[in-house]
């Protein structure tokens, strides 16, 4: 269907980014609002299943003015939606949690109560933008500033290893050197200069403004992206049943279409994935409304702890808060 | 060169410049099965000559595709359209554009020209009918200002063709 505005998705996507600036609102309506719903029912992801997949136009001719009319109040809108969200930046600056307490203030009992249990063991919280990529860029900034502050450079060398194997798993997968090479360098390019003491190191605050930057942040993001589809085909079979119970597609079109396109948002198996193939463990802490029916209020969280490294002794570095549909940094304390 | 709509007009960048090139040389040693890549010297643009797939409705028929490189390739997707006349199918339209999510929203840059090539193939090798979409007319009329199909707000609801 050809209709004449810009592409869906960004803009539903762009909706995620305002969890930060109205969490309440979102939280009240954890799927997207009705009428959302109806504006982007031509939105492809609702339809599409990825490489292949084609169309053409369904409006009824005596439709079809109004349609053009809501069009372009559409396209408006996404417009306006896609500026705000790009006010935001990629990665914001850190904030202390008490923040996130204010924006809950009007909240329900449950989610207070829960950022309060938070409170006792987070100090802060960094939030990023909403635009289908906000766990890579969580990740990527988090583990970055880990090395960073540690220096930790065994864990460099660890990861490093790491990150050649995906290479070849890349290779033997059938993808072109061409196709993923240059993310490889980005990301270790970042990696290597976060290490001090070299003429090519960066503070904190070049680190930021890096994560900031289109080239930089996307680059990385995608570097992810290759190493989880990577890793969900190399053990396909592992994966299958938790593809085809989420999505009922195939492995492979899974990849293409929900894993490799920027903007795509990250599930338990791409965080499975990503983990497994860089050796990373990742605390994932959810706050949302749910709640035990006897007992107190807890706050959950899962840790994804990579294969390899089973002796169940890896205490994550990196902890992401996730609120439905979006994720933040958060601060030990 | 013949074109229906205004390319993407800022230079490559050097990124994409090189990865271009690399694509170059890899089709050059390993062209995709039915198709021909009409040399020039426009790295941002290529001209690709498509032959139908035996044994489908556009066997022997001969198309050309117009791939318009932006400034940020590959992370931004290539504008592919069919320089006119364009291949008679439900997904095409007569100004070439043609309605397939990969050059849209679900583009990836794992992706290739080539990968985008034998998709475009594939998708005319299964269709079961000669026609254009059911609202050409309409859409061709509204693209008369040189709208380029990235700007469009596709709908990809089949999965067959």
């Amino acid at each position: 269907m050809a209709n004449q505005t810009e592409a869906g998705p960004r803009k539903r996507k762009a909706v995620d980014g305002e969890l930060g600036v109205d969490a309440v609102t979102i939280m009240e309506t954890n799927q997207l609002p009705a009428e959302e719903e109806d504006a982007i029912d031509s939105n492809p992801n609702n339809n599409s299943v990825g490489a292949g997949a084609s169309g053409t136009h369904e409006v009824f001719p005596e439709e079809y003015e109004w349609s053009c009319f809501r069009d372009a109040e559409i396209m408006q809108q996404q417009a306006a939606i896609r500026e705000e969200a790009i006010k935001v930046p990629y990665v914001r600056d850190k904030e202390p949690l008490s923040a996130l307490a204010a924006e809950f203030e009007l909240g329900s009992s449950i989610l207070k109560e829960k950022i309060r249990l938070l409170g006792e063991q987070y100090t802060a919280l960094r939030r990023t933008r909403g635009d289908g990529n906000c766990f890579y860029r969580s990740f990527m900034f988090a583990y970055l500033e880990h090395i960073l502050e540690t220096q930790d450079i065994s864990e460099v060398e660890r990861i490093n290893g790491n990150v050649e194997q995906c290479k070849l798993t890349l290779q033997s997968l059938g993808y072109t050197e061409f196709t993923y090479e240059d993310f490889f360098s980005i990301f270790k390019e970042q990696l290597e200069s976060v290490l001090q003491g070299k003429e090519t190191s960066i503070s904190t605050e070049e680190l930021l403004s890096r994560s900031r930057d289109q080239f930089v942040s996307d680059y990385v993001v995608m570097f992810f992206r290759f190493v989880t589809s990577g890793e969900i085909r190399k053990r396909a079979e592992f994966f299958e049943p938790f593809i085809t119970g989420l999505t009922n597609t195939s492995v492979e079109q899974f990849c293409k279409s929900s894993v490799e396109p920027m903007g795509e948002e990250c599930d338990h198996v791409h965080i499975i994935a990503l983990s497994d193939a860089l050796g990373v463990a990742i605390r994932v802490v959810y706050l949302d409304r749910s709640s035990c029916d006897n007992g107190p209020v807890a706050v959950n969280h899962h840790d994804f702890i990579p294969a390899a490294s089973a002796d169940g002794s890896t205490e994550p570095f990196v902890t992401l808060l996730y609120r439905p549909g979006h994720y933040d940094i958060l601060y030990r304390r | 060169m013949t074109s229906s709509s205004a390319p993407p007009r800022k230079t490559l960048s050097k990124i994409a410049c090189n990865r271009l090139q690399k694509e170059l040389v890899e089709w050059q040693v390993n062209p995709p099965l039915g198709f021909k890549h009409k040399v020039t010297d426009n790295l941002q643009r290529w001209v690709i000559e498509v032959i139908g797939a035996e044994g489908t409705l556009y066997a022997d028929e001969t198309y050309q595709l117009q791939v318009d490189f932006p400034e940020h390739y590959p992370m931004e997707a290539p504008q592919v359209i069919f320089i006119p006349p364009a291949p008679l199918h439900p997904h095409i339209y007569s100004n070439g554009h043609i309605c397939l999510d990969i050059l849209y929203d679900s583009w990836s840059p794992a992706m290739t020209v080539s990968s985008v090539c034998i998709s475009i193939l594939s998708m005319l090798s299964s269709s079961t009918v000669k026609q254009r979409p059911e609202d050409n007319d309409r859409y061709v009329k509204n693209c008369k200002n040189g709208r380029s199909p990235k700007e469009t707000r596709w709908w990809f609801h089949d999965d067959k063709i």
